[in-house]
């Protein structure tokens, strides 16, 4: 267990080590003056004096390397620089937001899982029937459908025309409900379908064959045999499209005004603030390590067999 | 098999009792809001309930410090206010300065009003109004770039005297910038309170990324808010604004995209309002471009442009034809169009070009081929650039358009012909300040790489002179030597959009874009 541990810490830390590396140099290579950006948001044109002022206070101006250092040194400090805009540390900016985007994220898993289990095991059941085909329909809707589109249309349909769920914002539970399902019904429908083909695929292993012949019920075969092997590739799935959301589902964000860390990140790369960009990458990097942990760990909790290997 | 179907059969009951669940969860009574009230009504035992009034911002601030690039949505918000303001023919009318006079060329005395009292309950006096000015010029350079102070003194617990570093007579004007809003700056630093500031209204309640809850300030100096309450709420995309307004979310809301505005007006609730805006959307000419360095170039692209059809069909009839860099709702935005009595063939013919066969000008063997560029965050600009790629290609001039993301570091290159750009051009009303950023010969913001000794010359002149009118006419006489050689051809001044739900009161759209909520905003009960 120590060298699991072990392992993994020296692999976050090399990862993070890494990445705030590259997103550094990455960064300084992309076009955009942060100081430009930063005084030239209201359209209102800027003297060279003033831009040569705000550099410098950003310390835009000191070299590439002492930058570098500086950087890596707020790193392993554990505090990831100060936003040129607001002028507070990354790291608070990016905790402060971290609930409104882990409430999205878990309401978005929710929504997921639902219509992954729901329409991937009923169309399992009655496959080739019509609710078979309906299930099949829905994916394809599901993966083609764009995000936005289907946020608006959810907006348009249960706020502007029938007034059942407020349009934007995050507050009480009814906030929550359209940005979710915007979030998981498109993922669960296209993982449903992939719930539905592995569930078919087990029906026919020998094992159920045998337990068939053994007179267990069908229910007890069902949930026991076949749905537990069939889910693993799911929560391997869904665990990548968990730290996704948690990283912050830009579009979801910006159409309901969700104050989360999407549409947070968002405005610091249009307004090159580097050290939230950096700081953000950290997280995401982080963030990204660890759901991979929690998801070995259901993986062997799940399937014994992982536990000998 | 009996065993089968039952198993079968107990699923879709388990699965309709889940749906109908859901579907009750998701769609529980309908939340009618009536106008003027917030999101999250609650009940109140007031038998005279207190009026609130939702809006909804495009933008949002990073934090309430109004030095600095928050400064816009600060005054935005009706808390703060500034020594002068800009009346509706945007001349700078008194606020918390009533009254000024010029002594000498660089000394001005501003005298202040006397009965006002910043939120914290504090007496604004003029040792706190000039740690607010040396406050708002540190932390934004621009600010300092505008009034150009060399220092300020107190003369009187209400009097204070401005010397400026060089003739500024632009300086009242300027005092009008958001960014030098007046505040207890002993408040600003500190965490268990927001900044104090002298407007109608007070900060309640910053909620960063999503709202913003004021409340009337009851010990204000003027004439008493008439709502209780007003909540901003930052809603960037601009179809969840709309969509927002239509629910009843919000009461009413800015920066209306173009395209919604037929939608909205087929809403008998809504009105929606609109007022000339100081910004210009512009061509740029590379002057050192090899096909641009000659005026007869420029003066065919500019009279290929067409702004009528632009107006019509890209901004919806809500913008006007622009000829100079200022609207005309400016004292000094009327410019006559001057009318070309060439045609483009002749223009084209005296430099020696002559057609080829596919229709383009040709010259020594090497056609008319240009690069345009343009950029996505003013998505009407792409449109235009289109449009006039295609009205060039008709003259018998090639455009090739390229987007970037990054349009000034693009333009700071040498590898453009024409760039579509658009900026906020007189944003306290006086034309000085863009005038010498934009156009003069040394200036790094000169994009087009315009020199000309004799507008430079004009704007030392205008930046010298104090009488309105004759600053007002050297504005004119500088806009005609601009109009005369042509760095850029303005296109259009367009209009800000606003939308709100019948009901609503005293909402005046004003061309400046920061004064959005005063103390007459109010709504029916």
């Amino acid at each position: 267990m120590i060298h699991f541990w072990a392992r993994h810490i020296a692999q976050l830390l090399f990862v993070i080590a890494f990445v705030s590396s590259l997103t550094f140099f990455l960064l300084r290579l992309s076009p955009g003056d942060p100081a430009y950006l930063l005084l030239t948001t209201t359209g209102v044109p800027v003297s060279e004096d003033a831009l040569e002022h705000v550099r410098k206070e950003l310390g835009l101006t000191d070299s590439l390397g002492s930058q570098y250092v500086q950087w890596m040194t707020d790193v392993f400090t554990w505090q990831w620089g100060t936003s040129y805009v607001s002028r507070e540390p990354v790291l608070e900016e990016l905790l402060k937001r971290l609930p409104a985007t882990i409430e999205l994220a878990a309401a978005g898993l929710l929504v997921m899982m639902s219509v992954t289990l729901v329409v991937g095991i009923s169309t399992a059941i009655y496959a080739r029937g019509w609710l078979d085909r309906l299930g099949r329909a829905l994916a394809l809707l599901g993966s083609s459908l764009p995000s936005f589109w289907l946020g608006f249309l959810l907006i348009y349909v249960c706020s502007v025309q029938y007034g059942w769920l407020p349009s934007m914002g995050r507050g009480t539970w009814k906030h929550l409900v359209l940005p979710a399902l915007t979030l998981g019904l498109g993922l669960g429908t296209v993982y449903a379908r992939l719930l539905r083909s592995n569930m078919l695929a087990m029906m026919k292993q020998r094992f159920v064959i045998a337990s068939k012949a053994r007179g267990f019920s069908n229910s007890r075969i069902f949930l026991s045999q076949v749905f537990r092997h069939a889910i693993l590739p799911i929560v391997n799935m869904a665990g990548t499209s968990f730290a996704f959301m948690l990283g912050g589902s830009v579009i979801v964000e910006s159409i309901f005004s969700w104050p989360g860390i999407g549409q947070y990140v968002m405005k610091a790369i249009s307004l090159r603030d580097y050290p939230v960009i950096q700081g953000y990458v950290i997280f995401a990097s982080i963030l990204f390590v660890i759901i991979h942990l929690v998801v070995d760990f259901i993986s062997v909790l799940v399937d014994p067999r992982l536990r000998v290997r | 098999m009996r065993k089968s179907r039952n198993t079968q059969h107990a699923f879709v009951t388990w699965i309709t009792a889940f749906v109908l669940v859901l579907s009750l969860v998701g769609c529980s009574t309908p939340t009618k809001q009536t106008i003027g009230q917030g999101s999250n009504p609650e009940p109140s035992a007031d038998p005279t309930p207190a009026k609130t009034l939702t809006m909804a911002f495009s933008w949002k601030p990073a934090s309430l410090d109004p030095h600095g690039s928050d400064g816009w949505e600060v005054l935005r918000s009706g808390a703060g206010e500034t020594l002068i303001k800009l009346n509706e023919q945007l001349k700078p009318t008194p606020w918390l300065a009533k009254e000024w006079k010029q002594e000498d060329e660089t000394t001005w005395i501003v005298t202040l009003e006397e009965n006002v009292h910043f939120h914290n309950g504090k007496k604004m006096d003029a040792p706190s109004v000039k740690n607010s000015l040396l406050r708002s010029m540190t932390n934004d350079p621009t600010v300092k770039d505008l009034l150009q102070v060399k220092s300020i003194e107190v003369l009187a617990a209400n009097q204070l005297k401005i010397v400026t570093e060089k003739p500024n007579a632009a300086l009242i004007a300027h005092l009008a910038s958001p960014s030098a809003i007046i505040v207890d700056t002993e408040t600003i630093d500190q965490k268990d309170s927001y900044p104090a500031l002298t407007g109608p209204f007070q900060f309640k309640q910053f909620n960063e990324d999503e709202s913003l809850v004021l409340e009337r300030y009851e010990d204000y100096w003027g004439e008493k808010a008439r709502l209780s309450e007003v909540t901003i709420r930052f809603i960037a995309d601009g179809n969840t604004r709309v969509m927002a307004l239509q629910s009843r979310d919000v009461d009413a809301a800015v920066d209306i995209p173009i395209d919604s505005i037929e939608l909205l007006k087929q809403d008998q609730n809504i009105d929606v309002l609109t007022a000339p805006s100081l910004r210009t959307h512009m061509l740029m000419f590379h002057m050192k471009s090899p096909f641009f360095a000659e005026l007869a170039h420029r003066k065919v692209v500019n009279m290929s442009i067409p702004r009528a059809e632009m107006v019509n069909s890209i901004m919806r009839g809500e913008a006007a034809e622009a000829n100079s860099p200022f609207p005309d709702v400016l004292p000094f935005g009327k410019i006559q169009k001057e009318r070309e009595t060439q045609t483009v063939d002749q223009l084209m013919k005296q430099g020696g070009w002559e057609k080829n066969r596919e229709g383009i000008w040709e010259k020594q063997g090497k056609p008319f081929e240009v690069k345009l560029v343009t950029f996505p965050q003013r998505p009407e600009l792409t449109v235009m650039a289109e449009i006039i790629q295609n009205e060039l290609l008709k003259a018998g001039i090639l455009v090739h358009i390229r987007q970037v993301e990054n349009i000034d570091e693009t333009l700071e290159k040498e590898d453009w012909d024409l760039s579509m750009y658009s900026m906020l051009t007189a944003h306290t009303g006086d034309p000085q300040y863009f005038l010498n950023i934009f156009y003069r010969s040394t200036s790094l913001s000169n994009m087009s790489r315009y020199v000309s000794p004799v507008l430079d010359s004009m704007l030392d002149q205008l930046n010298q002179t104090t009488d309105q009118a004759k600053r007002n006419q050297l504005a004119v006489n500088i806009q005609k030597q601009i109009q005369q050689d042509l760095p850029q051809a303005f296109i259009v001044h367009p209009n800000t959009i606003f939308a709100v739900r019948r009901g609503v009161k005293g909402f005046t759209p004003h061309p400046v874009e920061f004064y959005y909520i005063d103390a007459r905003l109010d709504v029916n009960e």
